[in-house]
C-alpha cells in the first residue's frame, strides 16, 4: 500500500482525530446506557385452562381467556375430574399481551419459552424420556377488528422433549411436589406485525397411538413471551440512521483517493473498500422498513449482515498483516490468502447453514426449533463446532502472521541505520502503520470482550447514584456497534493513500530537515519509492523485496 | 361486606374490586399450605370454621393468634405470602388488567409498556399484599405497638420468601442462537416451596422483645446472644403454650381427638402428641379408588379397594 493518510498527518491533527472518535464512541454508549431501555423485557404468562364443551364443531374455534367471548375456564386441573372434564376438553390459552396493552412493531420479532409445571404422583409419575405433543394453533387481531375475530397464522402439531427431574425420594408422601423442567423454546416470530396474539395449545391423549401417556400428572403451562423493546428498536434505528451516511461517504472519499492515484489498486486498498461496504450493508437501515410491511424474515438478514461484515473483517485482518510482513515474497493477490479466507468462509458457511436451519426453518413454522430433536441437536453442535474449529484454526493464523510481522520488525530496526534514508522512511512508515493499526484493533477487540463478559456476568442494570440507572445490555449493544463504525471509518480515513505533494517531501530532504522537526511531529513522509506514482504496484513489492536483502 | 376487614381494608378493597378475588383464593391457600406444614404438628393451624362450622363470625385461627406467638408469625407471614403469590399469578395469566403497567403502583410512565416494558408481575403482587395485609396493623395509630411491629415484620418475611425464591431463568436469543443476546426472567416458586421455606424459619424464629433505637421503636432480639435476625426471618414475642390440653384462654384446641402415628418417635408420634395421655387403637375398612388409570389430567378409570388400617387417636 502507498503511503498512507496516517504517516502524513501531524501529531496534532491525529490527537484531534482520535479525541474525536473518543467523544463518538462515549456518545454511542451513553446513548445505550442512559436513554435507551434494556434490550428485551421478559413476560411470563400463565396459560389459562378454557374447557372445549363441544358447542362449536362446525367452525375454527378460538379459545379467548379474557373479555367479551371469553372461554369457560376451570382454575385448577383437581377440579376436572369432579366436573367429568376429560384432558382432549382441555385448551391452555393465552392471549399476548396482557389486557390492556397490545402489541407494537417496534417491537421487531416475539419469541416464546414454554416452561412446564408437572406434580409428582406416586400412580402417576412421568415416564421414562417423556415426549409432550401439542396441538397449537397461532391467531392475531388488530386494533379495529371485532374482539371476537381472530385469524389463523399458523395451526401445527409440535412435539418437545421434556427434561424434568425430581429431587425427593419417589414415595406417596411426596405428591404433588413439583419435578424440575427445563424450559423449552416454543416459538419465534421474525415479526411483530399484529396487535394482539393468541396462542391455543391442546395436549390431546390418544391411547393407540401412545401419545402424552406418560406426562405425569401435569399441572400448569407457562409461556415466556419475550420481545425487543420498543425504546431499545427507536434508539437502535437511530443510531442505524445516523452512522450510515457517514461510512457511506468516508467509503466513496476512500475509493475516489485510491482512483485519483493514477495506477491501479493494491489489494489493500481493495479490501478496505470490501470492508467500508459490508460495514454500508450491516448499517443500512432497511428495519424501517417493518414499520409499514410485515417482514418475517428480517431478523434472518440481520444474521446474515452480521456474517457478511465479521466475515469481512477477519479477511481484512490477515490481508493487512500479509501486506506488512516486508519479506521478499510478492503478495498483493488474494489467492495468498486462500488457507485463511477458506476456513473464514467455511466457518461462516457452516452458521449460515445452521441459521437457515433455525431461522429459516422457522419463517415457514414459528414452532419448529433445530434443538427439540435428537438429530437436529447434533447437526447443530457438529455445525457449532466446525465453526469454532475454523474460527480457531484462523486465529493461529493471525497469531502467527502477526507474530512474523513483528519479528520482522525488529530485524528491520536493527538494519534501520545502515539503510539509505528513503528506505529507512519506507520501513518506519510501514512499522508505524501496522503498530497503530494492531494497537486499535487490539483494544476494539479487548473492549468487545470486556464488555461481553461484563454483560454476562452483570444483571443488566447498574444503580447510579438515586434515580439513574445504567443499562449495560444496551450500553454493550449500542457501544460495540458504534466501535466497529468507528473502527472502520477511522481505518477508512486513515489508511487513504496521502495526496500530499510528493516533491515537497524531495524538498525537505534535501534540506536535511527530515531527522529535525518532522520527525518529532510524526511527519513520516511517503518514501521516494511510493511517489513515483506512475509505477506500477508490483514494482514497489520488488523494490521492498530488494530492499529487504540490504 | 366481609367482616373483620378494617376500614382501610374496605377502602382498598373498593378501589381494587377486580383483585379482591385473587385476595380470597390467595388466603385460602395459605390457610391450606398451612395446615399441610403442621399437619404432623401439636398445633395443626386448625381453622375455627372447621371445627365448630361457623363460617367467618370469628377470627378465622381462633385465639391463638391473640398472643404473639410463634405460631402466630407463621399465620401472617404465610397469609401475606399468599395474597402475594396468587395476585402476582391473577396478573401473569391474565385476570388483572391492572398488573406492572399501572403508573399508580410502580411509577413507570404511561408509555412504558411500548417504551421500555412494565415491571415484573411479582412486584405489583408484592405491593398490593403490602397495601392490603399490611393496613390492619397501621390502623389510626400514631406509634406502632410492639404487636404490630412483630406482624408488619412476619409480613414482610412472608414476601421476602417468595420473592427470594424466584428462579432465574435465561433464553439465549442472539445472532445464531448465541448468548450475544440473553433475556432473563424470574419465575414464580410453587406456592408448596413457599409454604417449605416459611416452615423452615417457623422453625428457626427469633425471641424478640421492643426496644428503641432512637425514638423508634425497634424489634430486638431477647437474647443479645444471639445472631440479630434478617428481614426475611420470623420473629416473635410471647412463648407458645404446649397446646396439649385445650384450653380456651390461650385458643389452644388440644390434641385430644387428634390422629397419631404409633411407630413415629417424631412430634406426630403418638407418644408426643397426646401428651403422654395416652391413645386408643382401632381399625377402620376403607373403600379406596386403586390401579387407576391416569391421563395427565385426570384419571380415566379406578377398580375399588377396600385396605384395612389401624387407627390411633389421642385420648
Amino acid at each position: 500500500m502507498a503511503g498512507a493518510v496516517l504517516e502524513n498527518l501531524s501529531t496534532r491533527k491525529l490527537i484531534a482525530l482520535c479525541v474525536v472518535l473518543l467523544l463518538f464512541q462515549a456518545a454511542f454508549f451513553m446513548l445505550g446506557g442512559i436513554i435507551a431501555p434494556s434490550p428485551t423485557t421478559a413476560y411470563p404468562h400463565l396459560t389459562n385452562k378454557c374447557v372445549d364443551t363441544g358447542k362449536h364443531r362446525h367452525k375454527q374455534q378460538w379459545f379467548i381467556p379474557w373479555g367479551e367471548f371469553a372461554c369457560e375456564k376451570i382454575v385448577d386441573l383437581e377440579d376436572a375430574i369432579e366436573q367429568e372434564i376429560v384432558a382432549n376438553q382441555i385448551v391452555f390459552s393465552i392471549e399476548i399481551p396482557n389486557r390492556p396493552n397490545k402489541m407494537s412493531r417496534w417491537f421487531q420479532y416475539i419469541l416464546t419459552v414454554m416452561d412446564i409445571t408437572i406434580a409428582y404422583h406416586n400412580e402417576n409419575p412421568l415416564g421414562p424420556d417423556p415426549v409432550i405433543t401439542m396441538e397449537i394453533s397461532l391467531g392475531y387481531r388488530n386494533e379495529g377488528d371485532a374482539p371476537g375475530d381472530w385469524k389463523e397464522l399458523i395451526k401445527t402439531t409440535e412435539e418437545r422433549k421434556l427434561e424434568c427431574t425430581f429431587d425427593r425420594p419417589l414415595i406417596p408422601e411426596s405428591n404433588d411436589y413439583t419435578y424440575h423442567c427445563d424450559p423449552m423454546p416454543f416459538m419465534e416470530l421474525g415479526s411483530c406485525h399484529h396487535d394482539y396474539y393468541l396462542i391455543n395449545i391442546r395436549v390431546p391423549v390418544h391411547e393407540h397411538k401412545d401419545i402424552n401417556l406418560d406426562l405425569g400428572k401435569l399441572q400448569d403451562i407457562h409461556i415466556i413471551e419475550i420481545h425487543q423493546n420498543g425504546g431499545f428498536t427507536k434508539v437502535w434505528f437511530a443510531l442505524k440512521t445516523f452512522v450510515t451516511p457517514l461510512i457511506i461517504m468516508m467509503t466513496i472519499w476512500f475509493w475516489r483517493r485510491v482512483c485519483a492515484l493514477n495506477r491501479q489498486s493494491v489489494l489493500m486498498e481493495r479490501t478496505i473498500l470490501a470492508l467500508g461496504i459490508s460495514l454500508i450493508i450491516l448499517d443500512l437501515p432497511i428495519e424501517w422498513l417493518t414499520l409499514s410491511v410485515d417482514i418475517p424474515f428480517m431478523l434472518l438478514i440481520s444474521d446474515i449482515r452480521q456474517g457478511i461484515f465479521y466475515s469481512m473483517l477477519l479477511s481484512f485482518w490477515i490481508i493487512f498483516a500479509g501486506e506488512h510482513l516486508m519479506d521478499q515474497t510478492e503478495r498483493n493477490r488474494l489467492s495468498v490468502y486462500w488457507t485463511q479466507v477458506t476456513a473464514i468462509v467455511f466457518g461462516c458457511t457452516c452458521l449460515f447453514v445452521f441459521d437457515m436451519c433455525e431461522r429459516g426453518v422457522q419463517l415457514s413454522n414459528p414452532f419448529y426449533s433445530i434443538w427439540i430433536t435428537d438429530t437436529g441437536k447434533n447437526l447443530a453442535m457438529a455445525f457449532i463446532i466446525v465453526a469454532g474449529i475454523c474460527a480457531s484454526l484462523y486465529f493461529m493464523f493471525l497469531c502467527y502472521m502477526v507474530y512474523r510481522v513483528f519479528r520482522n520488525i525488529s530485524v528491520k530496526k536493527t538494519a534501520l541505520p545502515a539503510m539509505a534514508k528513503a528506505r529507512q522512511l519506507h520501513y518506519q512508515g510501514l512499522i508505524y502503520r501496522f503498530k497503530f493499526f494492531m494497537f486499535f484493533t487490539l483494544l476494539c477487540a479487548a473492549m468487545t470482550v470486556i464488555f461481553f463478559i461484563i454483560t454476562q456476568v452483570n444483571e443488566g442494570r447498574w444503580k447510579w447514584g438515586e434515580e439513574h440507572t445504567v443499562e449495560v445490555n444496551s450500553a454493550f449493544f449500542t457501544g460495540v456497534y458504534g466501535m466497529w463504525n468507528i473502527y472502520v471509518f477511522a481505518v477508512l480515513s486513515l489508511y487513504a493513500p496521502s495526496h500530499k505533494d510528493p516533491r515537497k517531501y524531495e524538498s525537505t530532504v534535501q534540506n536535511g530537515d527530515v531527522s529535525g522537526s518532522s520527525n518529532e511531529e510524526y511527519e513520516l513522509r511517503r518514501t521516494l519509492t511510493d511517489s513515483a506514482a506512475t509505477e506500477e504496484p508490483s514494482e514497489l513489492y520488488r523494490m521492498t523485496g530488494k530492499t529487504a536483502q540490504d | 361486606m366481609l367482616p373483620g376487614l378494617i376500614n382501610r381494608q374496605i377502602q382498598v378493597c373498593k378501589r381494587n374490586v377486580e383483585v379482591m378475588n385473587s385476595v380470597a383464593e390467595g388466603a385460602d391457600m395459605a390457610i391450606s399450605e398451612c395446615q399441610y406444614q403442621f399437619k404432623n404438628r401439636r398445633w395443626n393451624c386448625s381453622t375455627v370454621d372447621s371445627i365448630s362450622g361457623t363460617s367467618l363470625k370469628g377470627p378465622v385461627f381462633g385465639k391463638v393468634l391473640e398472643r404473639g406467638t410463634r405460631e402466630a408469625a407463621f399465620v401472617h407471614a404465610i397469609s401475606s405470602a399468599g395474597v402475594a403469590h396468587s395476585v402476582t399469578t391473577a396478573c401473569s395469566s391474565g385476570e388483572l388488567e391492572k398488573c406492572g403497567c399501572d403508573a399508580s403502583v410502580t411509577g413507570n410512565s404511561p408509555d412504558g409498556f411500548q417504551w421500555s416494558g412494565c415491571s415484573d408481575h411479582i412486584d405489583y403482587g408484592s405491593i398490593f399484599s403490602k397495601e392490603f395485609v399490611d393496613a390492619r396493623e397501621k390502623r389510626g395509630r400514631k406509634q406502632p405497638n410492639n404487636r404490630s411491629l412483630m406482624n408488619l415484620h412476619n409480613n414482610e418475611a412472608g414476601r421476602r420468601t417468595i420473592e427470594s425464591n424466584m428462579k432465574i431463568q435465561c433464553k439465549c436469543h442472539g445472532v445464531s442462537g448465541s448468548c450475544e443476546t440473553k433475556t432473563c426472567w424470574r419465575a414464580l416458586p410453587t406456592f408448596r416451596e413457599v409454604g417449605e421455606k416459611l416452615k423452615e424459619k417457623f422453625d428457626g424464629a427469633t425471641e424478640v422483645r421492643t426496644g428503641r433505637i432512637g425514638s423508634r421503636p425497634q424489634l430486638v432480639p431477647l437474647h443479645p446472644y444471639f445472631k440479630p435476625h434478617t428481614d426475611a426471618d420470623l420473629v416473635y414475642l410471647d412463648e407458645s403454650p404446649d397446646f396439649c390440653e385445650n384450653d380456651l384462654k390461650s385458643g389452644s384446641l388440644g390434641t385430644t381427638g387428634r390422629r397419631c402415628n404409633k411407630t413415629s418417635k417424631a412430634i406426630d408420634g403418638c407418644d408426643l402428641m397426646c401428651c403422654g395421655r395416652g391413645y386408643d387403637s382401632y381399625t377402620e375398612e376403607l373403600v379406596e379408588r386403586c390401579s387407576c388409570k391416569f391421563h395427565w389430567c385426570c384419571y380415566v378409570k379406578c377398580k375399588k379397594c377396600r385396605r384395612t388400617v389401624q387407627i390411633n387417636i389421642c385420648r
